[in-house]
């Protein structure tokens, strides 16, 4: 069953596999040496792709509702989720 | 003041200026954890896709832009016989007369080796690849210039088109050379090489003195035989 946590964690697993491949993509900026570059041609543009599948991935589910009605967010420390938080938006002057 | 001199540099700080913003997002994420409403997923997709991206297709060019440099040629030791000679602004050799040539210059190893027909850019960097594996698993642990490791060869003969490039065959001066008016039809088949005359010795020196040899260096490695009859 796909929670709230669920895309949450989707959301941050993108966050920090995004920051491997800018990493690597900048190593291979800054020290332009055979390996690095491969290596941010290769896997830091591999997980920059992933990263973004798995981010619009997690905006889908949201988008679908999923997990909306769930209230399993505020007992594991975390507040509303996606809807809740529109709603906040929606409502803000 | 930092100047940019070069498409090269102006691609790698936008490279840069986009990973920074990326970054800055992803760990301003990552510390508040703000709820996913419509602002934050807004924000998160340029930290996520928008700057990555950028960084991706900016870092691209520049990083390709560089690996036709013979700075990086000389990225692994192997080849610093073949770019401290074609650097050298004393040498005579062949890839060193080239390299003073404003055609040529930093790019004078692409700009002699590369494959110029469709897509030979990408079979070039291909065979790039097959240098690194090769760099890595046989020659990582070679000597200063490579000594110790097994002679250097060009994965298929030099083909006399990079030459004819620039040298047309058709130039009086270089008709003037009675070699090349004699056997210039030979030439232009094909049949007749051009490296069977300015062969590698003549055009690498120091490279075929030791490292690219796979023997120690000697001493007299760095003083290059001067070509005959260079030629326009």
């Amino acid at each position: 069953m796909i929670s709230t946590l669920t895309i949450r964690r989707l959301v941050l697993v993108s966050t920090i596999t995004t920051l491997v491949a800018v990493g690597l993509m900048v190593m291979g900026i800054v020290f332009p040496r055979p390996l690095l570059l491969v290596l941010a041609m290769s896997l830091g543009q591999l997980f920059g792709t992933l990263s973004l599948a798995l981010y619009l991935l997690a905006i889908v589910l949201d988008l679908q509702g999923v997990g909306e009605h769930e209230d399993i967010g505020p007992h594991i420390g975390f507040d509303s989720e996606g809807a809740a938080a529109n709603r906040a938006e929606d409502r803000a002057p | 003041m930092y100047e940019i001199h070069s498409v090269e540099q102006l691609l790698k700080i936008t490279a840069l200026v986009a990973a920074v913003i990326s970054i800055l997002i992803l760990v301003w994420y990552l510390v508040r954890r703000p709820p996913l409403g419509r602002i934050t997923k807004v924000i998160l997709l340029f930290g996520l896709g928008v700057m990555p991206i950028g960084v991706a297709l900016t870092g691209n060019i520049a990083g390709f832009e560089y690996t036709l440099k013979r700075q990086f040629c000389g990225s692994c030791h192997v080849m610093l016989p073949y770019t401290e000679d074609a650097a050298d602004p004393k040498s005579n050799s062949l890839a060193a007369i080239h390299s003073r040539n404003h055609s040529f210059g930093e790019e004078s190893c692409y700009t002699c080796h590369a494959d110029y027909q469709m897509f030979g850019a990408m079979t070039t960097k291909v065979n790039g690849l097959k240098h690194l594996f090769y760099y890595i698993t046989e020659y990582a642990n070679t000597g200063p210039y490579g000594e110790g490791g097994k002679p250097i060869h060009m994965y298929k003969p030099f083909q006399n088109g990079m030459c004819t490039r620039c040298h047309s065959t058709t130039a009086p001066n270089w008709l003037a050379n009675q070699d090349h008016a004699g056997m210039v039809e030979d030439i232009r088949k094909g049949d007749a090489k051009c490296i069977d005359c300015h062969s590698g010795e003549k055009i690498h020196p120091r490279a075929f003195a030791h490292g690219g040899t796979g023997r120690p260096p000697v001493a007299d490695a760095s003083a290059p035989e001067a070509p005959k009859g260079a030629h326009p």
